[in-house]
């Protein structure tokens, strides 16, 4: 039986090379698809708690635990301390470090220098695990080996705030009158140092205000004195920090970390001291970006495989369909049927198995590829990827092997079936396809079309959908699908009229090659339907595919282009310079702006003072929150600019209008709609410190360099609402000289935006500023942000995974096409040695072949560029809502890349071509004398 | 005394084989007259394919020539060769020959457009008569697969008739059918040698149809075994 099969498939080698290929990328396809996940979904991990220590300046994953023990006997700090040692395992993650932070309860401190000066003093004596590391010491020094000193004082280290206020000295004794040690001694300390909190240490869970009250001894000595065994003696604030090693935990990590952290927080004994933990949010939030990729991911993925099925269905359909006969002699000799399908089953082990072998390797460059996707079809290799086989990987292998194998084998079944007088049958009778019977191109069409206007409708509360973090609707996707199939059997349904419509036109005038290709054509419609259908689905789907791809990521692009007005902002730290006769009043120190203007990798400069929560007293309603931007309109115009379309006027006429005003103001057009200003009435607003300016309105902006017209807010309950923003634009010298006079008068702070030259990078600029120090409070580069963009992976995957699958089907289509023909042609060989004994010509025979080769594949294309192009009208727009951001500024535009087109084109046509020059090759091979002899059998 | 139409001089034809070479006609040589019923007899494998091939210019023989109307065929060109077989000559052959996409009527035309006559009434009436004049008048629009052997069999006679042909070449037309049927398409050749003029050869091993024959070209093992 295994040689019978081997033998089989050896002389079918190229339909069985077909389906190995078929098998291969099947597999290759679906393991890329969770190795690219796996890879992208752990570095998004990373992004996130990366962004929480850059955003927010705190540790990322930190489970705390407080509990305030008054003379506690239940033993409950030392079960914590316990509980502290195990807590990384029951989350399920690795330890950084635990700190312990006891804080004795306030008591009345005197300092036994018996000074005039000194009042109650408020430091509580605390201990802190590691203190040493996280402090700097400015004065005096750290703990000595026992933390106290030789007259048994303790030592204790104090803060620079603390020192400063509490007006102590180094070296100080000091004395808490109410607290005693075990044998009833009154408690002293001696100051031995004060220290200074660096800035960006997040071992801190305290604020420097906070930790100005606390005295820190050694933490050994606390402990033995205070807490241990003599925590029953005294009333201690108890806070445990359990820092969790972040960068070790992987994305398969999070849905146990979640389970755990939630039993310890609800259901275990420590639930009522356990804080809630942030990290819980920031994992929530990951997850749900996480879902939508997914589902989108899949969403996207799905019709890739089932063009890969459906490839394999024809190729072994079509090999049943060559093997008929010898399957239903087989049969009528009185072989099993369970014989014969084991026959095919064994291939499609050998098949799968062998695709498997071949498919890993090519799924692991596949998802190196999806991760190196630029843009649809721009593929650069700069992302490195690590490929990490996970239980997901094996899973989805083990689909695409099963997948595999019932493709392969299912037609086999049917055809085990028939025995050879039922072939006979079979062949006389010439039936109308199910489909056409159940009219199911009207039915799709019609449900795809209910789709896209429901969709179409309701496009705003899809967008919120989005933005809440649900997944993009699978029906929004399965109906451009729906409709793309149904179109295309429509077309289907149709293509044979258009042909008999042509062939009637000229029946008279047709040369006998024409002649025959049309009737030919018409007769064989229906065994061509299959790859008709392949070819439509391949070029629309690849059109609407290409399109959604450049749209999205166009779009994302450009908005993040016009969200970084400019190529880097950069804002320093201005420090206040009190005046010393009037402390209240105080002024900025501008730092030096001339840097920027000399600096050699600057093509211009600008200086923008923007101010986001100025206010504003609107006629009819309350005080509105609005941002004040002060510019120069030349430096402005310099370094920024606004895509085409956006402004009713070209950018610079705004400029210009307000360039020339003193005094005027460009407003947002929120103040023309919402409260009905007008070009010249008067606004007056307040910057953030209260100080008041006005101006007049000289014109409405739409859109304005940075500025975020309505901002989509998520609400307490996760509920999207809608956020009007208002947006004054003046110039940068009347608001200095307005705000004149005012307290904290003059120059305010601003930031500085700078368009480099061609040749130069933010690199340089980076270089720069770790040169030239200046201190950075805000710092922001547009080609960094537009490099995210580009590495979301919700875009990459969806460029990733569009492309992989054009590319994947366009392969499967030149093959199909090519042995759908091969095999069109080997099945009518009879009737072209008929042609040629009755002196059909060469050229004829090329005429013809070319003829069929427009009824079926040009007009299939053809169809399936006009299905494309009118899928990609009616749902991209409706799709790249489920893409767009919550900061999504600018109106989505329908982008086509003329490129692509050409590609697509092209692609299918050397396809087409490659196929007409091996169908030439055959039959001029063909001898006329043995084509004739095939018919006696 | 009727004029030689074809002359058969010498004709060897060798094809290769695996480990050598095999003779599958031996220096035949042959006349055959104008308007005459010529049958190649001989059993299977006696080389009557090969010669009706080489005389119906489909294969080139290995050694000799063939004349036809004096003019030596078997040197011509593939083009002169197509040509000559499109206009002049007309196939009938042992297996279902029809265009399986075309009816019973679009085949018969289709002969006609391939020797370059222009589709109109005079075309389509020549069609229906040839139709007629095998017995399908009423079966005209029937596709291949819709007519029994022997009902093929007479489209695809009706087809090489229908362009006027000089020479019908037909290779064991009534192989497939009954001997009645055989006997019916027989005379149907005999019939349109007659009344047509045209020059018919026929190979069969179906020694019942012989008294048809004007003459008999007799084959065995490549030779001829007749004079």
């Amino acid at each position: 039986m295994f040689r019978l099969m081997l033998q089989k498939m050896w002389h079918k080698k190229w339909m069985t090379l077909s389906l190995l290929i078929g098998c291969i990328l099947l597999v290759a396809t679906a393991i890329s698809f969770p190795l690219y996940q796996k890879a992208a979904y752990d570095r998004m991990l990373q992004d996130e708690f990366n962004m929480i220590v850059s955003k927010e300046g705190r540790y990322p994953t930190v489970l705390s635990v407080a509990t305030f023990s008054k003379r506690d006997k239940s033993g409950m700090v030392k079960k914590i301390e316990d509980f502290m040692d195990t807590v990384y395992d029951k989350v399920g993650v690795t330890e950084k470090q635990t700190v312990l932070y006891y804080i004795l309860q306030k008591t009345p401190l005197r300092s036994d220098m018996n000074r005039e000066d000194a009042g109650d003093i408020g430091v509580a004596l605390s201990g802190i695990t590691d203190l040493e590391n996280h402090v700097n010491i400015i004065s005096g020094e750290g703990f000595s080996e026992t933390g106290m000193d030789e007259n048994g004082c303790i030592e204790v280290l104090v803060s620079e705030d603390s020192f400063l206020r509490e007006g102590l000295l180094l070296g100080e004794t000091l004395t808490y009158e109410a607290l005693t040690d075990v044998n009833g001694n009154p408690i002293r300390i001696v100051i031995k140092g004060i220290f200074r909190v660096p800035e960006d240490d997040m071992y801190w869970q305290e604020n420097s205000e906070k930790i100005s009250f606390r005295a820190f001894m050694k933490m050994d000595l606390f402990h033995e004195m205070f807490a241990g065994d003599n925590i029953s003696k005294y009333t201690v604030d108890c806070r445990f920090y359990g820092f969790m090693n972040y960068d070790d935990i992987i994305y398969e990590d999070i849905s146990g970390i979640v389970k755990n952290t939630k039993y310890l927080c609800e259901k275990s004994a420590f639930r009522s001291v356990i804080d809630d933990p942030l990290y819980m949010d920031t994992i929530d939030g990951y997850q749900r970006k996480i879902n939508r990729i997914s589902a989108t991911l899949i969403i996207l993925q799905v019709p890739v495989m089932i063009m890969l099925c459906a490839f394999l269905l024809m190729i072994s359909g079509q090999m049943y369909e060559m093997e008929r006969n010898e399957i239903s002699v087989i049969k009528s000799r009185g072989s099993y049927r369970s014989q014969i399908f084991r026959l095919y089953l064994y291939q499609g082990v050998v098949l799968a198995l062998a695709g498997g072998a071949l498919g890993i390797p090519l799924g692991v460059l596949f998802s190196k590829m999806l991760a190196s996707t630029r843009n649809f079809l721009e593929i650069e290799p700069s992302f490195a990827l690590p490929v990490v086989f996970t239980k997901n990987a094996f899973i989805y292998l083990a689909g695409a092997l099963l997948l595999t194998l019932l493709s392969i084998t299912l037609p086999a079944i049917k055809h085990s079936k028939v025995s050879i007088v039922d072939l006979k049958r079979q062949k006389a009778m010439s039936k109308k396809s199910l489909w056409k019977k159940l009219y199911l191109d009207i039915i799709l069409i019609g449900v795809s079309v209910y789709g896209y206007y429901s969709f179409h409708k309701n496009m705003t509360d899809l967008s919120k959908n989005v933005l809440q973090g649900e997944s993009l609707d699978p029906l929004l996707y399965i109906s451009s699908s729906l409709f793309i199939l149904g179109l295309g059997l429509l077309f289907l349904r149709i293509q044979p009229y258009i042909v008999l419509g042509i062939y009637n036109l000229g029946k008279r005038f047709w040369k006998s090659a024409s002649y025959i290709s049309f009737l030919e054509n018409m007769r064989n419609a229906r065994k061509q339907q299959l790859i008709m259908l392949f070819l439509i689905m391949t070029v629309s789907l690849g059109i609407y595919h290409a399109t959604v791809a450049r749209t999205i990521l166009s779009n994302a692009l450009e908005n993040t282009e016009y969200l970084n007005a400019s190529e880097i902002v950069i804002k320093e730290a201005w420090p206040l310079s009190y005046n010393p006769e009037n402390k209240a009043e105080a002024s900025y120190v501008e730092p030096d702006f001339t840097k920027y203007q000399t600096m050699s990798i600057a093509k211009q400069t600008a200086r923008v003072m923007i101010d986001d929560a100025g206010y504003i007293s609107f006629k009819n309603s309350d005080r509105q929150v609005v941002t004040i931007m002060g510019i120069h309109t030349k430096e402005f115009g310099q370094v920024t600019n606004i895509p085409d379309g956006l402004l009713e006027k070209p950018y610079y006429e705004y400029l210009n209008e307000l360039a020339v005003t003193p005094g005027g103001l460009l407003v947002s057009s929120n103040f023309k709609s919402k409260h009905g200003y007008k070009v010249g009435d008067s606004i007056h607003f307040r910057n953030k410190d209260g100080k008041e300016a006005f101006g007049t309105i000289v014109d409405f902006v739409d859109y304005w360099p940075g500025y975020t017209p309505v901002k989509s807010v998520t609400d307490a309950d996760g509920s999207i609402s809608e956020q009007e923003n208002f947006l004054v634009v003046t110039h940068f010298d009347m608001l200095k000289q307005r705000f004149n006079g005012q307290p904290n008068a003059g120059v305010q702070p601003y930031e500085v935006w700078i368009d480099l030259r061609e040749d130069a990078t933010d690199r340089d600029f980076l270089e720069w500023v770790e040169e030239n120090e200046p201190v950075v409070v805000k710092y922001a580069s547009r080609d960094d942000n537009l490099q995210n963009t580009l590495e979301d992976p919700l875009l990459q995957g969806t460029n990733g995974i569009l492309t992989m699958g054009f590319i994947v089907t366009i392969l499967l289509c030149a093959i199909g096409y090519l042995i759908y023909w091969i095999m069109a042609i080997r099945e009518r060989e009879l009737m072209f040695g008929v042609l040629r004994a009755c002196g059909f010509h060469k050229g004829e025979l090329v005429h013809m072949l070319i003829n069929e080769q427009i009824f079926c594949g040009v007009f299939s294309v053809l169809a399936g560029i006009g299905i494309g192009k009118l899928a990609s009208k009616m749902f991209v727009p409706i799709l790249q809502q489920a893409y767009a951001s919550e900061n999504q500024v600018l109106p989505m535009k329908l982008i086509t890349n003329a490129a692509d087109m050409y590609r697509l084109y092209g692609v299918i046509a050397v396809a087409m071509l490659v196929a007409l020059i091996v169908l030439i090759g055959i039959l001029f091979k063909m001898n006329v004398t043995k084509a004739l002899k095939l018919g006696e059998e | 005394m009727s004029d030689v139409l074809i002359k058969i001089e010498d004709v060897s034809r060798i094809f290769p084989v695996p480990g050598g070479e095999f003779t599958a006609l031996k220096n035949i040589n042959a006349t055959i007259d104008k308007g005459s019923f010529t049958i190649l007899k001989g059993r299977s494998g006696s080389g009557k394919t090969t010669l009706i091939n080489i005389v119906g210019c489909l294969d080139y023989p290995s050694k000799g020539k063939v004349f036809i109307d004096g003019r030596e065929v078997s040197n011509l060109s593939e083009r002169e060769r197509e040509n000559l077989r499109r206009r002049d000559f007309g196939f009938v052959f042992q297996s279902v020959s029809l265009m399986p996409s075309l009816n019973a009527y679009q085949n018969v035309e289709f002969s006609l457009r391939l020797a370059g006559h222009k589709i109109d009434a005079n075309t389509q009436k020549r069609v229906k008569d040839c139709l007629k004049m095998v017995g399908l008048g009423n079966r005209m629009t029937h596709m291949g697969a819709e007519l029994s052997g022997g009902e093929q069999q007479r489209v695809a006679i009706a087809r090489a008739i229908a362009h006027k042909p000089r020479i019908i070449f037909a290779d064991e037309p009534t192989a497939e059918l009954d001997s009645a049927m055989a006997a019916n398409v027989t005379q149907l050749f005999r019939t349109m040698a007659e009344k047509e003029g045209i020059t018919v050869i026929m190979t069969t091993h179906d020694v019942g149809l012989m008294d048809a024959a004007d003459s008999i070209i007799e084959l065995e093992s490549g030779e001829r075994i007749n004079v």
